[in-house]
């Protein structure tokens, strides 16, 4: 709701002035009415809903190394810009590319956006409003004794600075909604990202679940004692709990190694990553893509 | 000289962990022959795990020694690594073996660390889910899989390292009578197929139905090695150990019957007097 809210102001306050208000008003609503009606999350346990969906993608069968490259060449070309049109067509096309897969939809991508979104409009905001000693731009609100101006060129370097934040998190969420993280670790292997990296990846992201389950458990256990009865409790059950998955994830790690050198574990982990090969019409689609991205980067403000 | 079938010896062995009062082991000796069946009982804390870390060569033992296939293993990491290919371990937990994000990835760990060609991992790693049957999970994340479908890729792990012994920690514990039976089931296949099976385990009806010798262990040391059958008779060792006779067991002795039924089936026949 909070998320919803920010981006109603933020909407509305960037578009004070540029737009006629019958668009700018109905705009700024559907943005928060959209945040507010898909962007609640529902809590999940022992399940990562951004992994989960990544899992059921049709769209990763595609090649991983193929779709990282492009999303790493995308989000430059969206940063380097000094105009906000790559950044407004990855923020529109990303999430057409991330629902074509089946899963995730609309609904559910809008509510993994939700979340950066929220810290993009903060920032953006910050950005928009100047504190004055009188009424200087084009909107201005008065605040006890100082007046807060939204001028006509903090609108057009927010709307840069916010686009491209966008667009490069809309790379970046559409990446990680249509690719398991096996899958983009091996990639990084083979865009020759250091051993000790990908290896640390790979364990990571395996103790997340571990972690994630073991915590589950104790919260459930404590949960079913009363242990989050009233607030005091709560916040004791939880520093327990806390504690305990520190031991419990360091005997986990024991045992892990126990079981990884029982395997002729040595040094360095190795797994066999096979991957489709990329198509020339898949290559020729991330080329087009980047194309039309760099053409609208040089294009004048 | 060593019986032809013989694949793994242990030879008076010791183990103590850093700051322990008493050693974990002391002076065990056992001999797996191929295709066997053994239990490995006994209490909690009677030294069951460290045996097969030792076995494994995870852990190495303090005094003994290990013979694999006739051959002493010594401390050089060519031998380590051969003692761990051939006698492969599949841990209680299977979360604490599975590390790989998918399902064949996590299966071709071993055969990528034995530095295996490309070819001979895939078609190791294919042989092994087609015996475990998880044709259907092979590219699903592990952590999404049932408790019994993670016991069976822990178990497709070792497999494709084709081992000649395969010890298995409380392989029932966490597992529904289905699982169980299904892992019965992948037992009789892997023995019927010349590997020696190993298992640690506190459920004394499941040893007693799926194994043909029993090795007790009680504080470190090894009170009895011989028949299931020899083992659950002896009120003695079972006494000293903390285990109780199988229910079947039990029953066969109270209604009198001459032979040891392993099953509810051999029970019925045996009560009825047929052969």
């Amino acid at each position: 709701m909070i998320t919803a809210a920010l981006a109603m102001a933020f909407v509305g306050s960037l578009s004070y002035g540029k737009l006629p208000a019958p668009l700018a008003v109905p705009l700024s609503i559907g943005t928060g009415a959209a945040l507010f009606i898909f962007g609640r999350h529902s809590h999940t346990d022992g399940r990562i809903p951004i992994d989960v969906m990544a899992q059921r993608s049709r769209l990763n069968t595609l090649n991983p190394t193929l779709k990282l490259a492009a999303a790493l060449a995308l989000i430059a070309v969206c940063i380097a810009s000094a105009n906000p049109y790559p950044g407004l067509l990855l923020t529109l096309a990303m999430p057409c590319i991330a629902i074509h897969g089946r899963t995730p939809k609309l609904r559910d991508y809008v509510q993994t956006i939700a979340l950066p979104s929220a810290f993009i409009i903060i920032g953006g905001l910050a950005l928009l409003f100047e504190v004055c000693g009188e009424p200087a731009g084009a909107l201005n609100l008065r605040v006890f004794s100082i007046w807060l101006c939204v001028s006509p060129e903090s609108q057009a370097r927010t709307a840069v600075v916010v686009a491209k934040a966008f667009g490069a998190s809309s790379c970046m969420i559409t990446l990680g909604l249509t690719t398991p993280m096996p899958q983009l670790i091996g990639a990084l292997r083979r865009l020759r990202c250091p051993d000790l990296i990908v290896d640390l990846m790979y364990l990571i992201y395996r103790y997340i679940f571990i972690l994630l389950t073991l915590h589950t458990e104790m919260r459930d256990a404590a949960r079913s004692r009363l242990g989050f009865r009233t607030y005091r409790t709560a916040l004791r059950s939880t520093g327990d709990i806390y504690s305990n998955l520190l031991a419990a994830s360091y005997r986990f790690a024991s045992r892990n190694f126990d079981a990884m050198e029982s395997r002729c574990y040595d040094s360095g982990i190795r797994f066999r990553e096979s991957s489709r090969r990329a198509t020339l019409p898949e290559c020729l689609i991330c080329a087009a893509l980047f194309a039309i991205a760099v053409t609208l980067a040089i294009m004048p403000l | 000289m060593r019986p032809n079938d013989e694949v793994l010896r242990i030879e008076n062995i010791g183990y103590r962990y850093h700051g322990a009062e008493r050693p974990a082991l002391n002076g065990v000796s056992v001999t797996v022959r191929r295709g066997e069946r053994v239990a490995v009982l006994g209490s909690n804390g009677a030294g069951k795990s460290t045996f097969f870390l030792c076995c494994n060569g995870v852990l190495r033992p303090q005094s003994g020694r290990i013979l694999l296939n006739g051959n002493a293993v010594g401390k050089t990491k060519r031998e380590v690594y051969a003692l761990r290919q051939a006698i492969g371990l599949v841990f209680q937990d299977p979360d604490n073996q599975i590390i790989a994000g998918t399902v064949e990835s996590e299966i071709a760990f071993g055969p990528m660390n034995l530095k295996l060609p490309g070819d001979e991992v895939d078609s190791r790693v294919d042989s092994a889910i087609s015996r475990l049957n998880l044709e259907q999970y092979r590219t699903s994340a592990p952590h999404y899989l049932s408790g019994g479908e993670k016991k069976r890729v822990a178990i497709a792990d070792i497999l494709a390292m084709e081992p000649q012994v395969i010890l298995f920690d409380e392989p029932t514990a966490s597992l529904d009578p289905l699982n169980v039976a299904a892992f019965e089931r992948t037992l009789e296949e892997l023995s019927n197929s010349g590997i020696a099976i190993v298992i640690s385990t506190h459920d004394v009806d499941f040893a007693y139905r799926a194994t043909d010798r029993a090795v007790v262990f009680a504080n470190g040391a090894i009170t009895a090695d011989t028949s299931v059958e020899s083992v659950f008779g002896d009120a003695a060792v079972l006494a000293a150990a903390g285990l109780r006779k199988p229910l079947l067991f039990e029953a066969a002795e109270i209604l009198g019957l001459a032979v040891r039924p392993r099953t509810i089936e051999q029970l019925r026949r045996a009560s009825l007097g047929e052969s």
